[in-house]
C-alpha cells in the first residue's frame, strides 16, 4: 500500500472482550483503523455510521449470530467480510461461505494472518488499467471496475468482481481452484477450495440468466472454471 | 425362516449358514439312530417273545392232539394184532390207524412168526419208511426201561420234530408193552408252520412300522429341540455381529424356552452396558472437544497480544528490559505451542466425532509435496524422488498435514537426509518418507500412531504435541488409505502412506455440493 492513501477502516464485531481487546490492539499496531462492536446489533448499527472499508465478525455472536450478520449486510451492501470462526467445524464454514462472506479466519488467530487477508480482501478493490470485455450479454468495465449485464448494473462484492475479473482475463481457459485461490484470494499453497465453489455460486447467481445451469461460468470437472461466451 | 433373510449377506456368511445346518444334521441323525433303536430293541424284543410263545403254544396243541390220536390208535389196533403178525395183518392195522382223523402217516413194524422183521405203513411204497425215522429215537422208543414206582411201562411214547427238505414233521414212536409191534408216526407240521411264518412276518412289518415311526417321531423331536437351538444360533451370531437389539420370543417353560430367556437377558444387559460405555465415551470426548473450543478464546487473545510482544522484541532492541526479555520469549514460544496442541485436539476431536470431511481437488502431487517442503524450509533436508504430472483426487490440506507429519517426524527423529518418493501402484498413490536415523525399536513400532505415546518416559518432551502421527493415520484413514511403519533393512525408519488416487468415490455427496454442478448438462455440453 501505498503512503499517501488513506488508511483502511476496519469494524471488528466480536463479543469476547479479551479477544476484542487484543485483536483491536494486534490490527492497530498492523497499521489499520479499527472500531469495535460487541454484538452483532451493534456492529450493524456502527456500519451504518461509520461506513468502514471491511468487517471481521466472529461467527459465535449473542443474540443474532455472525452468520445472519452476515446475510443481513449482504442483502445492502457488498463491502467485504471475513469470518471469524472458533469452530472450524466443516460445516460452520460452508455456512459461513454461503451467506456471503468473502473469507474465514479460524481461530486462534494470528495476527499476522489475519492482516495479510485483510489486505488481500481490501486489493480487490483496486481499480485496474484495462479496457472491457463482452460476453454475451454482460459487459465487464475494468477501468470503471463495474459489471453490466443487458445494461443494468450488477452489484458485486469486491471478491466476486476480482474473481469475474480473473476469468474473464483468461477466456475459454480453465483455472483450477488452487490457481484461484491465489490469484484472486492471495492464499498460500493451501488454499480452501470452497471459498472458490462458494464465491462462484453466488457469482452465478448474479450473472448468469438461469444460476443452475450456467452458460457464462462453466465447471471443468476434475480441474475448476472456465469463462465462455455464450455460443 | 432366517436363511432368507441372512441371503444377501454373502458368501461367508452362507458358507457358515451351511455349515451349521450340517451339524445340526447330525444331531438329528443322532436323535434319529437312538429314537430307532429304541423302537427296533422294543419291537424285536416284544416280537420275539410274542412269536415263540405262540409257536410253543401252537405246536404243543397240535402235537398233543396227534400224539393222544396215536397213542389210542396203537392201544386201540396195534394191541389187537397178535404178537407175531403177518406183514398183511401189520399193513391192514397201519392203513386203519393213519385213517383216523389226524391224518398222519404210520409204520408198524413186528417179527412174524418165521422171526421176519414185517413192516405195515400206511401210505404204500413210497410212504413213510423207517429210514425216515431217526435213529436216536427209534433207539429211545425201543429201549426198555426198568419198571419202578415212578416209572409204570418198560416202553414210553418218545417224538421229535425233524425237517425233511423243508417241510418240518412231528415223528413219533411207540412200542406196545408185552410184546407186539412198535409203531411209528409221522405227521406233517406245514399247516402250523405256515401259520408261524405268516405271523413271523406280520410281527416284521410291525416292527418295520414301529421303526419308520420312531424315526418319524425321532424328527418331529428334533425339529422341535433343532428349531429353537438354531434360532438362537442365528440371535447369537446376530448379536455378534453388534445388533445389540436381538431379542427372541420366548413361548412355553421348558428348558429352551429358559435358555432363550438368558438370552434376552444377558442381550439386553450386554445392550445396556454398551450403551453405558458409549455414553460415558461419548461425554468424555465432548468434554475434550468443549474443552478445546474453551481453550480457544483465551488462547486467541493471548496469541494476537504475544505477536505484539514478538514484534517489539524484534523491532526495537532495549525497549524491553532485559531481564524480563526471556520470560516474553518463554510466553510466545509457549503460547505457539499452546496454539499447536489446541489445533490438533481440535483435529483429533473431529474425527472422533465423525464431523471430518474431505474438501477433494485435483492436484499435482510432487507440487504438492514440494509446496509443503518449502513452506517449512526443509528443502535442505529433504530429498524429493517425484516425477512431476501425477495427478490425484485428495484433500489438499489434508495431504499436507499427513506429509507434514510424517517429515517433520523424520526430520525430528531420524535426522536428515529424508527421502521422500512417490510412486503409483495401481489405483493408489504410494508415497515413501524414509530417514537415516537408528529406526524405531521394534516395542515402539505398534505403538508410533498411538496419542500421546513417548517411546520411553523418560526421553525429554519434545516440540511434538504427542498427536502428530496419530493425526496423520485419521487424515490417510478419511481418504480410504492407510499408513504403515517399519524399519528399513539399509537402516532408519520408513513411513508408508497409501492413498487411493481417486478419493471422490468416498464423499460422493461431498463433491456434488462442492462441485455445485446441478446437472450433468453444463459437463455434457462442455464436452464439445
Amino acid at each position: 500500500m501505498g503512503q499517501n492513501e488513506p488508511v483502511p477502516s476496519l469494524l471488528l464485531i466480536e463479543d469476547d472482550d479479551a479477544i476484542r481487546t487484543a485483536l483491536e490492539l494486534s490490527l492497530t499496531r498492523q497499521g489499520h483503523r479499527v472500531v469495535t462492536a460487541a454484538s452483532g446489533e451493534d456492529g450493524l448499527k456502527l456500519l451504518r455510521e461509520q461506513r468502514p472499508d471491511l468487517i471481521v465478525l466472529d461467527v459465535m455472536l449473542p443474540g443474532i449470530d455472525g452468520f445472519e450478520v452476515c446475510r443481513r449486510i449482504r442483502r445492502t451492501d457488498q463491502l467485504p467480510i471475513i469470518l471469524l470462526t472458533a469452530r472450524s467445524d466443516d460445516i460452520d464454514v460452508v455456512v459461513g461461505l454461503e451467506s456471503g462472506a468473502d473469507d474465514y479466519v479460524v481461530k486462534p488467530v494470528q495476527g499476522r494472518v489475519l492482516d495479510a487477508r485483510i489486505r488481500a480482501v481490501l486489493r480487490r478493490g483496486e481499480r485496474e488499467s484495462s479496457d472491457s470485455a463482452t460476453f454475451g450479454s454482460l459487459v465487464i468495465d475494468r477501468s470503471a471496475m463495474t459489471v453490466t449485464k443487458n445494461g443494468e448494473d450488477l452489484q458485486l462484492t469486491p471478491t466476486e468482481l476480482r474473481l469475474l475479473l480473473e476469468l474473464s482475463r483468461r477466456p475459454g481457459q480453465a483455472l483450477s481452484r488452487q490457481q484461484l485461490l491465489r490469484l484472486v484470494w492471495e492464499h498460500d499453497y493451501l488454499g480452501d477450495s470452497r471459498l472458490v465453489d462458494a464465491c462462484v455460486q453466488r457469482l452465478r447467481a448474479k450473472v448468469e440468466d438461469v444460476p443452475s445451469s450456467p452458460t457464462l461460468i462453466r465447471t471443468v470437472r476434475g480441474v475448476g472454471y472456465r469463462l465462455d461466451s455464450p455460443q | 425362516m432366517t436363511d432368507t433373510q441372512e441371503g444377501p449377506r454373502g458368501w461367508a456368511a452362507g458358507r457358515k449358514g451351511s455349515a451349521s445346518r450340517l451339524r445340526f444334521t447330525s444331531l438329528r441323525l443322532r436323535l434319529v439312530v437312538v429314537f430307532a433303536l429304541v423302537a427296533l430293541t422294543a419291537a424285536v424284543s416284544a416280537s420275539g417273545i410274542a412269536y415263540w410263545l405262540n409257536r410253543e403254544a401252537v405246536l404243543t396243541r397240535a402235537q398233543d392232539a396227534v400224539l393222544r390220536d396215536f397213542q389210542q390208535e396203537m392201544q386201540n389196533r396195534a394191541g389187537a394184532l397178535p404178537v407175531r403178525p403177518t406183514q398183511d395183518e401189520l399193513q391192514r392195522a397201519a392203513g386203519q390207524m393213519a385213517g383216523s382223523s389226524q391224518r398222519f402217516s404210520v409204520l408198524l413194524v413186528a417179527e412174524d412168526a418165521r422171526g421176519k422183521t414185517v413192516y405195515g405203513t400206511s401210505g404204500g411204497i413210497n410212504g413213510f419208511s423207517l429210514e425216515d425215522v431217526p435213529a436216536s429215537l427209534r433207539a429211545a422208543v425201543n429201549k426198555r426201561q426198568k419198571v419202578t414206582d415212578g416209572n409204570k411201562a418198560p416202553y414210553h411214547l418218545y417224538w421229535q420234530r425233524v425237517d425233511d427238505h423243508g417241510t418240518p414233521y412231528l415223528v413219533a414212536g411207540a412200542r406196545l408193552a408185552g410184546g407186539g409191534p412198535t409203531g411209528y408216526l409221522a405227521k406233517s407240521l406245514e399247516p402250523e408252520a405256515k401259520d408261524l411264518n405268516s405271523l413271523a412276518w406280520s410281527l416284521g412289518i410291525a416292527t418295520g412300522l414301529a421303526l419308520i415311526g420312531s424315526a418319524l417321531l425321532a424328527q418331529a423331536a428334533a425339529t422341535t429341540v433343532l428349531k429353537p437351538v438354531h434360532r438362537l444360533g442365528v440371535a447369537a451370531r446376530r448379536l455378534g455381529e453388534g445388533r445389540l437389539d436381538t431379542r427372541l420370543s420366548v413361548s412355553g417353560t421348558d428348558e429352551l424356552a429358559d435358555l432363550s430367556r438368558t438370552f434376552n437377558n444377558a442381550a439386553e444387559a450386554l445392550e445396556k452396558r454398551v450403551a453405558d460405555m458409549a455414553a460415558r465415551d461419548e461425554s468424555s470426548r465432548r468434554f475434550v472437544a468443549d474443552m478445546s473450543h474453551e481453550l480457544r478464546t483465551p488462547l486467541t487473545a493471548i496469541t494476537a497480544v504475544t505477536e505484539v510482544l514478538e514484534e517489539e522484541l524484534d523491532a526495537e532492541a532495549g525497549s524491553i528490559d532485559p531481564m524480563i526479555e526471556p520470560a516474553v520469549r518463554l510466553v510466545v514460544s509457549e503460547t505457539r505451542r499452546l496454539n499447536d496442541l489446541v489445533e490438533n485436539l481440535m483435529e483429533v476431536t473431529r474425527f472422533d466425532a465423525g464431523t471430518a470431511r474431505l474438501v477433494l481437488d485435483d492436484v499435482d502431487i510432487a507440487d504438492q509435496i514440494t509446496a509443503c517442503i518449502d513452506a517449512r524450509a526443509w528443502l535442505d533436508a529433504v530429498e524429493l524422488d517425484a516425477e512431476r504430472g501425477r495427478h490425484a483426487r485428495l484433500d489438499p490440506r489434508r495431504l499436507d498435514v499427513i506429509l507434514a507429519n510424517l517429515i517433520g517426524n523424520a526430520l525430528k527423529h531420524g535426522g536428515s537426509p529424508v527421502r521422500v518418493s512417490v510412486r503409483i501402484d495401481g489405483d493408489d498413490l504410494v508415497i515413501a518418507v524414509r530417514d537415516h536415523g537408528p529406526g524405531i525399536p521394534e516395542d515402539v513400532l505398534p505403538h508410533v500412531f498411538d496419542r500421546f505415546y513417548k517411546a520411553s518416559a523418560s526421553r525429554p518432551r519434545s516440540e511434538g504435541s504427542g498427536l502428530g502421527l496419530s493425526i496423520a493415520m485419521e487424515n490417510a484413514h478419511i481418504h480410504g488409505g492407510g499408513i504403515t511403519a517399519a524399519n528399513s533393512p539399509d537402516g532408519g525408519a520408513v513411513f508408508t502412506l497409501r492413498l487411493p488416487r481417486d478419493a471422490s468415490r468416498l464423499t460422493a455427496e461431498d463433491d456434488e455440493n462442492t462441485e455445485d454442478d446441478k446437472a450433468g448438462n453444463t459437463t455434457g455440453k462442455e464436452g464439445s
